[in-house]
């Protein structure tokens, strides 16, 4: 972690592009598979194929991993590297109020990076939901949320921030 | 999973990514062929694993590191490769992948004996600017964006075409995926050694086995084309927002190449 920090902190970025963005594409935070989750969840773009995969472990109080990964676009990428860093070791109920305040850090979501956050915050949710079915006794591999909206490419002109 | 399979998977991307990182234009292209003789290992063995009965998958756990010179990479690379060598049994593509191996530590070895070979390493320093190129600040982050996009799409073809095809029984099948392979690696290589020159060059991220254990090939394809289409249309924007012809040019000609790949893709429908 420190070391992916020093690659952008030791050096002089032109200006542009917000360097933490530019952190997160190059290095995303918590990617990857935890290997024995409590929950795993999917957020499913059955149009496009595109998904984000959550994987967790839950502690007494909070989450104690947390792992994501996507096929998706950049501000997939960026949306769940911020947010995985901001809820991990966090309280569930925080959790689930923290994409908010990815809006916050980014600045305002164009309609295509609020579907990008949407899969984000679904796949996460999706992972929870197969902790409780768990729980329940039902064996789910996997729960999957499927996607109402795709995040499918800028219409000439848009805005594509 | 084949702890083997994965420690060539990244000693592909080492081999490839150093690649990328060195200026110097003889070198590169050779770690480049040397690259691509290491990704046939991989698939070599990705065969021998199916053919008895085991499988393998694509996950990884090394980062790509920084390296300020040439030499810290020479001697990264003979390290890793010294490494892997350690996991090989004794079998015929063992020892040939060994004899590659061996042969470039050797060149590598030479390399290091001549100091004239040493420069420092500019791919990583951040600096986002082309040579001779004078991009404004909207299209410095709209080439950017593109890179990363598409270096991390390439590999992801390059790794669901190669399994698909390690899979087929289907002749036509094979040669297509084949097709799609070789020119993805040409994408990935454009991609990878013009991130290098930006100085922003990262590994692109590890695949999901979501991504590549595919079970509704149609569905994947048709997806598969959507796609293309999408990044023709990220070409013509690309080429058209960063006002320099020769740039142009370039992300005009990927966008060309983009069509063949969809008709080969159809074929994959029939």
């Amino acid at each position: 972690m420190n070391d992916k920090t020093e690659l952008v902190e030791n050096v002089d970025l032109p200006e542009g592009m917000n360097p933490e963005v530019l952190k997160h594409i190059m290095y995303p935070e918590n990617y990857g598979k935890l290997e024995t989750p409590d929950g795993t969840g999917v957020a499913m773009d059955e149009k496009t194929g595109e998904f984000v995969i959550f994987t967790v472990k839950l502690g007494q109080e909070s989450i104690e991993d947390v792992k994501f990964a996507t096929n998706g676009c950049q501000d997939t990428v960026v949306v769940g590297s911020m947010f995985t860093e901001m809820i991990k070791g966090e309280s569930v109920e925080y959790a689930k109020k923290a994409i908010s305040k990815i809006e916050e850090k980014l600045g305002t979501l164009s309609a295509q990076q609020k579907i990008c956050a949407d899969m984000v915050f679904n796949g996460f949710i999706a992972s929870l939901i197969n902790v409780a079915n768990l729980a329940q006794g039902e064996k789910e591999e996997m729960h999957v949320i499927k996607s109402e909206e795709s995040c499918e490419i800028t219409p000439q002109g848009e805005e594509n921030e | 999973m084949n702890k083997l399979y994965q420690i060539k998977h990244e000693l592909w991307l080492d081999i490839l990514f150093a690649s990328f990182a060195v200026n110097d234009p003889v070198i590169k292209e050779r770690l480049y062929d040397f690259s691509m003789i290491a990704f046939r290992h991989m698939k070599w063995l990705g065969g021998a694993i199916l053919e008895a009965g085991d499988d393998y998958n694509y996950d990884r756990s090394k980062m790509l590191l920084k390296r300020n010179c040439n030499f810290d990479i020479f001697k990264y690379l003979i390290e890793e490769i010294k490494t892997a060598q350690t996991h090989y049994d004794d079998n015929v593509l063992m020892a040939r992948i060994s004899t590659d191996e061996s042969y470039l530590v050797e060149y590598l070895s030479a390399l290091l004996s001549n100091s004239a070979n040493d420069a420092k390493v500019t791919a990583f320093n951040m600096h986002r600017k082309l040579p001779n190129k004078t991009l404004d600040v909207t299209q410095t982050d709209s080439l950017t964006i593109f890179l990363f996009e598409e270096s991390y799409k390439e590999y992801e073809l390059i790794l669901v075409y190669a399994y698909m095809q390690a899979r087929t029984d289907n002749l036509l099948h094979f040669n297509v995926f084949q097709d799609l392979i070789d020119e993805s690696h040409f994408h990935l290589k454009s991609f990878g050694n013009m991130m290098a020159q930006m100085g922003i060059l990262a590994l692109p991220r590890e695949l999901h086995e979501l991504t590549y254990k595919v079970t509704d090939i149609e569905k994947f394809i048709i997806n598969g084309i959507q796609e293309e289409e999408n990044a023709k249309e990220e070409c013509r924007a690309l080429a058209e927002a960063v006002n320099d012809t020769e740039l142009s040019q370039f992300f005009d000609f990927i966008n060309y190449q983009e069509n063949y790949h969809i008709e080969l893709m159809k074929k994959l429908l029939k």
